[in-house]
């Protein structure tokens, strides 16, 4: 029996690309805070550091998050893809040329499910993986997750968060000295209802 | 010189008397101290039903498969638990399982670890140690894509990996995420990390799922205890959820309740009756105490002669040597009844010739049995005779010493019986054979046997449906059934297993339910690694080329790329099982193994059946026939291996004691001429008439039941001999009647047990020795034999 961190880590970058208003730097705070977020729209910037190559890829795009129901998360340049996170099927219909994805049906569920949680601000599930430290003030809070166990810290050693009325910047500093940077700006919250039936086509 | 006189004579064997049971004396001390040095480390028991038969060559290594398949069963257990609260109920029950056993003062855990978080099974990273094979590792998907278009159709996934955020890309080590499509392939695991645990679907519904690791023996009582009662408790505690139980110290568990509970229950409504009977009879404690010391001696006797002889002890031979109570208890009963009827007339001399008789005939047919080819049967025969042969003595050499009350009730008792149970006619020669022709007829047409190894397991149903279901939700393959495939070397073997997984993968596609776990999946032969690394390198050309030039990447990518194609090493089994992904295939793998011509390579490919219980004997007649084209393949079925075993210790034992029976009418004929068909009758009839009455109710013949016709024959046999001996003394019929009463009482009395075989133990024991007593009064002769 094995369990791969790696959809662990793809969940934890998605997770720090959602933006949350964080008034106090308690952890309940925050947690309340991003349970209080409906759903938010936005667009990224991806900035990929191989330490290996000395080199950096940029991306761009924009993406979609609905609480309890899924993200949706639309690459535009220089390559256009589109993943969708849901609870029930992590990658549900996104994702077409399969070929090219790199993990199975059940990584992408264990994205999913893990995703939502933390999506839910769900510290206490977090706590029991990582080492969490919140600082800086309302207007530049600043979060710091540490995995816990050796073997994860053998694949990226932290996270960081950083963020003022929405999160902006989230950093996953990879074992292997890989940096993944994604910058988010233009972030609004949105009527999902609404959305569905005006913007729904437009995202995808 | 004056010839000796008789009185001189008889003072002289009364001093070899003497000196002989001071001898025996001595004998026995040595026994207790060589016992005593042979246990210092505790009594060596080997519970290997394998142990009992022959080895040869090729079972040896399909014992050394077996064992290796089995290990890791046996000291983990596998609980799956649902609930409405699924994480709160996961959390305390590992909590109460891992302090289990601490509240009781028991300073070390009971578990040496318990997994249920979903972080708990992460183990080291398998990229690194499979890094520089991975060119030479392709899944079947991979091949056929770039044997289609040269591998065209991977960049746009590769680019996507390398821009996407859930990317892991390594643009030199492996550009197109070989590596990691070859690593999905490899895992099919149904454990899914969820909510912070590790849980598996059954039915349909999330099931958490707990991995216990004992830090002793799963049949270690305390720790079976502890399991059991944290379990249960959590059961009353949280009544709504529902937990499911796999592993070997449940059903340990399971037995040893059984057994506790009937030793309770029949052990001691056994032992309250045997003590009745014989104060009823002799009226005396110190007589039950004398009764006790040559079966106390032969043991003593028996164990560390056995032990010297063999090295370790079987469970089977102990099991076995606790019914040998019943036979060494009747050479003590003919002397006590003989000198409580005749007080002061009792002479040891005139039932000596009984006393031999029945333990030459006794030995005869356990002796027999030492010279199976089976090692087993060997030693639980030694061991029947050494004991024996120590009760016999301890009774010869040493009872007659000692003074005991000859009470009067005793002798009214004998006379009662004698009056009450005499027919007034016999059984004649003519109509003994009548009855022999009839039920041999009845046993040949009607008697079936069973060697299923159900017998050997006590486990109650609803545990074994919830270690079915556990299993059918892990999909977790015991190695029940498997394919054993030798071959000169590795390359050879490889390249064997990957047919055969060919053939099972057709016959899977064609709809047979089943799953196949092959050591050629993961480790390809030499000839398909090398056609890897080419269309590796052929992915490497124009396809890797336009994915750097696209992604905007270096073009020293390429090169750097390209030049770790040189020296690929080629995996071979012993990297592929150091990994930490191979470890867990390590049970197939059976390296060099020794055969009559030369040293081979030798591996399992499990075969595990999906579909329902009992549809599988055609699945077992094509992996026969799959197995039988090849010198190099034997199809294995452990649990039908098993019962084989059990069907030839079962068939080894008729012919040894049917042939031991032949030699002993000789020696019978030799000193009873005609009457020798008097002493036959009550063991071969008893033996007989037991077989037909399982013939004619449909109960199968099995193991433990002909273990316990042997018990009938041995006492069936001193019953006759002692019958025709001393035929027309109440006293002989009285000892002969508590001998079949006291011996139904220890054994006739486990036909209520539960577990099958104490069950049909039992109930041969409880009609043979019936049969036994009924038959001796019919064929007594009508004077002494001179």
């Amino acid at each position: 029996m094995r369990t791969r961190w790696k959809p662990l880590r793809r969940a934890l970058v998605l997770l720090m690309l959602l933006p949350g208003r964080v008034l106090a730097f308690e952890l309940a705070d925050l947690q309340d805070r991003l349970n209080r977020t409906e759903a938010l729209k936005g667009r990224f910037e991806q900035q990929r550091y191989l330490a290996d190559l000395d080199t950096r890829l940029k991306s761009t795009g924009h993406f979609l998050y609905e609480r309890d129901t899924r993200m949706i998360w639309v690459l535009e340049t220089p390559v256009e893809d589109r993943l969708v996170f849901t609870a029930e099927n992590a990658a549900d219909g996104a994702d077409e040329g399969s070929a090219a994805g790199t993990g199975n049906d059940r990584q992408r569920q264990q994205v999913g499910t893990l995703l939502l949680q933390l999506l839910q601000g769900d510290w206490q599930a977090l706590q029991e993986r990582f080492t969490l430290d919140v600082a800086g003030t309302s207007d530049a809070w600043q979060v710091t997750l540490v995995p816990k166990a050796k073997a994860l810290r053998q694949r990226f050693t932290r996270i960081e968060l950083k963020g003022a009325e929405h999160l902006d910047n989230v950093a996953l500093y990879a074992a292997n000295e890989d940096v993944l940077k994604v910058r988010f700006f233009d972030q609004q919250p949105f009527d999902p209802a609404a959305t569905e039936a005006a913007n729904g086509p437009a995202i995808r | 010189m004056a010839p000796p006189s008789a009185e001189s004579s008889s003072h002289k064997a009364a001093a070899l008397l003497r000196l002989f049971a001071w001898l025996w004396a001595l004998v026995l001390i040595a026994c207790i101290l060589g016992l005593s040095w042979l246990v210092r480390d505790g009594l060596p028991v080997d519970t290997r039903l394998t142990a009992m038969l022959p080895e040869d060559r090729q079972s040896r290594l399909i014992e050394r498969a077996n064992t290796q398949l089995g290990r890791g069963f046996e000291d983990r257990f596998v609980l799956l638990l649902s609930s409405q609260n699924l994480k709160a109920d996961t959390q305390t029950l590992a909590r109460a399982l891992s302090d289990a056993g601490q509240d009781e003062g028991h300073d070390k855990p009971r578990l040496a670890k318990i997994d249920w978080r979903d972080t708990d099974l992460i183990d080291s990273d398998p990229r690194q140690a499979l890094d520089r094979y991975r060119y030479r590792l392709l899944t079947p998907e991979l091949q056929h894509i770039i044997d289609q278009d040269g591998g065209e159709s991977l960049v746009k996934p590769a680019l996507r990996n390398l821009f996407s955020p859930t990317g892991q890309p390594d643009p030199v080590a492996d550009p197109f995420g070989l590596l990691e499509r070859w690593l999905d392939a490899r895992d099919i695991s149904p454990v899914q990390a969820s909510d912070g645990l590790l849980t598996v679907t059954l039915q349909g519904n999330p099931h958490a799922m707990l991995i216990g690791d004992l830090a002793g023996s799963p049949y270690d009582i305390g720790a079976q205890q502890a399991m059991t009662r944290t379990l249960e408790e959590f059961e009353q505690d949280h009544p709504q959820a529902t937990l499911l139980r796999s592993g070997l110290i449940f059903h340990a568990a399971a037995g040893a309740r059984q057994a506790q509970r009937e030793i309770t229950t029949i052990g001691l409504g056994a032992f309250i009756g045997l003590v009745t009977l014989l104060l009823l009879v002799f009226r005396s404690p110190r007589v039950l105490a004398q009764m006790m010391l040559p079966l106390a001696c032969g043991l003593l006797l028996a164990l560390p002669v056995t032990l010297m002889l063999f090295g370790r002890l079987h469970l089977m031979t102990l099991a076995f040597g606790a019914s040998l109570i019943g036979i060494a208890i009747d050479y003590a009963l003919h002397l006590q009844c003989d000198r409580a009827v005749h007080g002061r007339d009792f002479r040891l001399g005139r039932l000596l010739p009984g006393l031999t008789l029945g333990l030459v005939s006794s030995l005869l047919a356990y002796l027999a049995q030492t010279l199976t080819p089976m090692p087993g049967l060997r030693q639980m025969a030694t061991f029947a005779a050494l004991g024996l042969l120590g009760a016999w003595l301890s009774v010869v050499l040493w009872l007659p010493r000692m003074r005991l009350p000859s009470p009067a009730a005793t002798r009214r008792l004998a006379d009662t019986l004698w009056r009450w149970t005499t027919p007034r006619r016999g059984l004649t020669p003519m109509s003994a054979l009548i009855g022999l022709l009839l039920c041999s007829a009845l046993i040949g047409w009607q008697l079936t046997s069973d060697d299923s190894l159900r017998l050997l397991n006590p486990s109650p149903e609803t545990l074994l449906d919830q270690e079915r279901q556990v299993q059918q939700a892990l999909g977790s393959d015991t190695g029940n059934r498997y394919l054993l495939v030798t071959a000169a070397d590795e390359a050879a073997l490889l390249s064997r297993l990957a047919t055969l997984g060919d053939t099972l993968d057709d016959w899977i596609d064609e709809g047979t339910p089943m799953r196949i776990t092959n050591l050629a999946d993961s480790v390809p032969t030499p000839r398909v690694q090398q056609e890897n690394l080419a269309r590796v390198t052929r992915l490497y050309g124009q396809p890797l080329e336009t994915l750097v030039q696209q992604a905007g990447l270096d073009a020293r990518v390429v090169e750097r790329a390209l030049s770790r194609l040189d020296d690929v090493p080629v995996l071979d089994v012993a990297t592929w099982l150091d990994s930490p992904l191979g470890s867990s295939q390590r049970r197939l793998w059976l390296g060099g193994a020794e055969t009559q011509e030369s040293v081979r390579v030798a591996a399992a490919l499990l075969v595990q059946f999906t579909g329902k219980d009992g549809q599988a004997s055609s699945l077992e007649q094509r992996l026969t026939m799959l197995a039988a084209e090849d010198d190099d393949v034997i199809y294995v079925n452990r649990v039908a291996r098993i019962g084989e075993l059990l069907g030839q210790l079962r068939k080894n034992i008729v012919w040894w004691v049917a042939a031991a029976v032949v030699t002993l009418s000789l020696l019978l004929i030799w000193r009873y001429g005609r009457d020798t068909w008097r002493v036959l009758t009550p063991p071969l009839g008893a033996l007989l008439g037991t077989s037909t009455l399982f013939a004619l109710t449909g109960i199968p013949l099995n193991v433990f039941s002909q273990l316990g016709l042997l018990l009938v024959l041995g006492i069936g046999l001193d019953a006759g001999i002692f019958s025709v001996e001393h035929g027309r003394r109440a006293s002989t019929w009285l000892a002969i009647s508590l001998s079949t009463l006291t011996s139904l009482l220890a054994f006739g009395l486990l036909t209520f047990s539960a577990t099958p075989a104490l069950h049909y133990l039992g109930l041969s024991c409880l009609i043979g020795l019936a049969m036994v007593w009924c038959l001796v009064p019919w064929v007594r002769p009508s004077q002494e034999h001179s």
